[in-house]
């Protein structure tokens, strides 16, 4: 593989003149990925994934290259037709379509640019693999005051011919003072046996709202991984929802870090896997300031030889006090051959805080299967009856109705 | 309507009902009244079509071999269990789930189904007729009820879907004086259109309200005495023990 890489670095680089600042920013970050390589179970954020094996066994030898210059076709994909949306629509990792019709022009920015900002942290190595082989950065800016009328849907798709290849995707987004943002990310694969990468960067400033949902439902056989990175200022809000489904491996990292007072983070998540899909989410939520809230609610349905992984983390620092944190995770299992892993971590160094998190799974109820199928239910329509009734609570935490509306759709609730 | 012959059933090796025999006809209310763990919910639930019963012998219901058909399907053929022990559902709305059963069972006797403006204005006048609060129809499924309202929430579903052989098993217990009353009137209603019930209770009271054809007493999986509504009022001085 580290052949490979190298020709496809080399290769990557050549299509661009990049300035020296911004060579010297990817060669740095591929450098440290041919350090580290994938993330394995020796991390403790990957416990219960080595992401080596699960590309060699879902897809075999990864290529790296990616040619951006090249104009791929958009006509083709799925359109939500549910609800008005702004849009920018991704093909294997290039933007090829960003378009705000329904928002003042003014007030949103729109910055293109090459790698030039400098990396800030050491996340994790598939950010270095990302910063190495990311086409532009995206930089979106939404302007003080201003809260988008419509949501932003980003469709990520992948071409017809994209296989055993890995695409890498980086988008920053800034909302400025009380500024409001509804983002949708879609997973729409044309593609089997590839390997996609995306990095988010958030910057909430005060009072801004940031409402963030990540649908995977169409069924793929695609590894994905997302880095979410929350930064949030006094009075924001953060809520996160995860529908993870539709793929073969899909792990979300949300790392939210509460920097102002009254700040508030929401994740939650529905696991609805089938076959041998497996997926994670894992968030690590920094409370680092005195009165801030997190709250965490993630629910699992798995069929046969499916694999769910939930590591949620409530990070108390020693000047947090009066925190709020919580976190739960349920789980049916329908098969004896499906798995819930919970790992809640909880690190508190303040005194006066309120944290909790609880974990359960179970099978479904035979006893309330009788009683809906003694109604005239047969056991399909019961067992959906029951399935829809567990998930109802976290998919009333979606504060936005249409959105709950389409992602209710999406999982065939009724009413 | 209903004709039970050599029943028995056992779970987990343990005999529970033995030559177990009952015959019910149209319009005719059986009670049945035995000692707790004497077999009852278990004979209700097997004529209902609960599994992990080992069952032997033959149950006929309007000359169909029960045990052929699978749970949903006696209900679409009108049998009705009223449970002792309502389960709660979380996450689905109590409205939702009668909707649903209602049509299910008419879509399965090929009926024409019912849509949400004729389905709401059938189960307003039911709750009526029962006083069931309205409010508790737009609630999760018996989450947060009381044990009487769990009660009542039964015979609410039994006046919607309207079933030839109605199974009451301990539906008095838990009730107060006018529910007990409301239920009664709820049972009687039905009982009119030539329906049958079994009605099982530990109570002669509500047997003063539903006035039984026949009265039974099942101990130890069998029903050792049977006799009309006298031998209830006769079981409520001797108690089990002394009755034979
Ligand atoms: N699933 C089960 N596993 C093992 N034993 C069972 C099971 N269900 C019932 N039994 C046993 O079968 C016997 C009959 O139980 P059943 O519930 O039918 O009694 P009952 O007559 O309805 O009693 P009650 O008046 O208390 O409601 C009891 O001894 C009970 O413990
Ligand atoms: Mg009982």
């Amino acid at each position: 593989m580290e052949e490979q890489l190298k020709i496809d670095f080399e290769k990557n680089l050549k299509d661009f003149s990049y300035s020296d600042q911004e060579k010297k920013f990817k060669e740095t970050n591929f450098k440290e990925f041919l350090k580290q390589g994938f993330p394995n179970r020796k991390l403790e954020n990957w416990k219960f994934s080595d992401l080596n094996q699960i590309i060699q066994s879902n897809i075999g030898e990864l290529t790296f290259y990616n040619d951006y210059k090249k104009e791929n076709q958009i006509d083709k994909i799925e359109l939500i037709s549910e609800l008005e949306h702004n849009k920018i629509i991704i093909v294997d990792g290039k933007i090829e379509k960003i378009d705000f019709k329904f928002e003042d022009q003014d007030k949103i920015e729109v910055l293109v640019e090459q790698g030039e900002e400098n990396i800030r942290e050491n996340i994790n190595s598939l950010i270095n693999l990302n910063n190495a082989f990311s086409n532009k950065f995206c930089k979106i800016i939404i302007k003080k005051n201003y809260s988008l009328k419509k949501p932003l849907v980003i469709y990520h798709s992948t071409n017809k011919n994209t296989q055993f290849k890995n695409t890498n995707l980086r988008i920053d987004f800034k909302l400025n003072e009380n500024a409001c943002l509804r983002l949708i990310d879609i997973f729409k694969d044309n593609s089997e046996k590839n390997f996609l990468n995306i990095y988010y960067n958030f910057e909430i400033d005060k009072s801004s709202i940031l409402k963030n949902y990540k649908i995977d439902k169409s069924i793929n056989n695609n590894v994905k991984y997302s880095y979410n990175n929350v930064k949030q200022q006094v009075n924001s809000i953060s809520e996160t929802f995860i529908l993870s489904s539709g793929s073969k491996f899909f792990k979300n990292e949300i790392n939210c870090d509460l920097l102002g007072q009254h700040s508030s983070a929401f994740v939650n998540g529905i696991f609805d896997l089938d076959d041998e899909n497996h997926h994670e989410i894992k968030s690590n939520i920094n409370h680092l300031v005195e009165n801030t809230k997190s709250y965490q609610l993630v629910k699992s349905v798995l069929e046969k030889k499916s694999k769910a992984v939930y590591q949620g983390k409530i990070f108390v620092s020693s000047e947090a006090q009066k925190t709020d944190g919580y976190q739960l995770s349920n789980a049916i299992l329908l098969s004896e051959n499906s798995e819930f892993n919970a790992k809640p971590e909880l690190e508190i160094y303040a005194d006066d805080v309120k944290c909790s998190h609880g974990s359960s799974s179970g099978s479904l109820d035979e006893n309330s299967i009788f009683y809906l199928m003694s109604r005239g239910l047969n056991y399909k329509e019961a067992k959906k009856l029951l399935i829809n009734g567990f998930l109802l609570d976290v998919i009333e935490k979606i504060t936005d109705e249409e959105i709950k509306n389409l992602i209710k759709n999406l999982l065939g609730v009724k009413e | 309507m209903l004709k039970i012959s050599n029943l028995s059933a056992k779970i987990e090796n343990k005999s529970i009902l033995q030559d177990f025999k009952l015959e019910i006809n149209p319009g005719e209310v059986h009670a049945i009244m035995g000692p707790n763990g004497s077999g009852k919910s278990t004979l209700s639930n097997i004529l209902s079509g609960k599994k992990g019963y080992d069952v032997k012998g033959e149950v006929l219901f309007e000359n169909i071999d029960l045990f052929s058909l699978e749970t949903e399907e006696r209900a679409h053929k009108g049998i009705f269990l009223a449970f002792q022990y309502p389960l709660e559902i979380p996450g689905v709305n109590t409205n939702v789930f009668l909707k649903t059963s209602l049509n299910a069972i008419k879509k399965a006797r090929g009926e024409k189904e019912l849509d949400a403006i004729q389905f709401l204005k059938l189960v307003k006048e039911k709750a009526k007729e029962l006083k069931f609060d309205e409010e508790k129809l737009g609630r999760q499924l018996n989450v947060g009820f009381s044990g009487g309202e769990k009660k009542k929430n039964e015979i609410l579903q039994m006046s919607i879907l309207n079933p030839k052989l109605s199974i009451l098993d301990e539906t008095d217990s838990g009730l107060d004086i006018d529910a007990l009353k409301t239920v009664a009137d709820g049972v009687n209603a039905l009982r009119k259109k030539n329906n049958s019930f079994l009605i099982i209770t530990h109570y002669q009271r509500l047997l003063e309200y539903i006035k039984p054809d026949f009265v039974h007493v099942l101990m130890n999986g069998k029903i050792i005495k049977s006799g009309g509504p006298e031998l209830a009022l006769e079981l409520e001085k001797k108690g089990y023990e002394n009755i034979n």
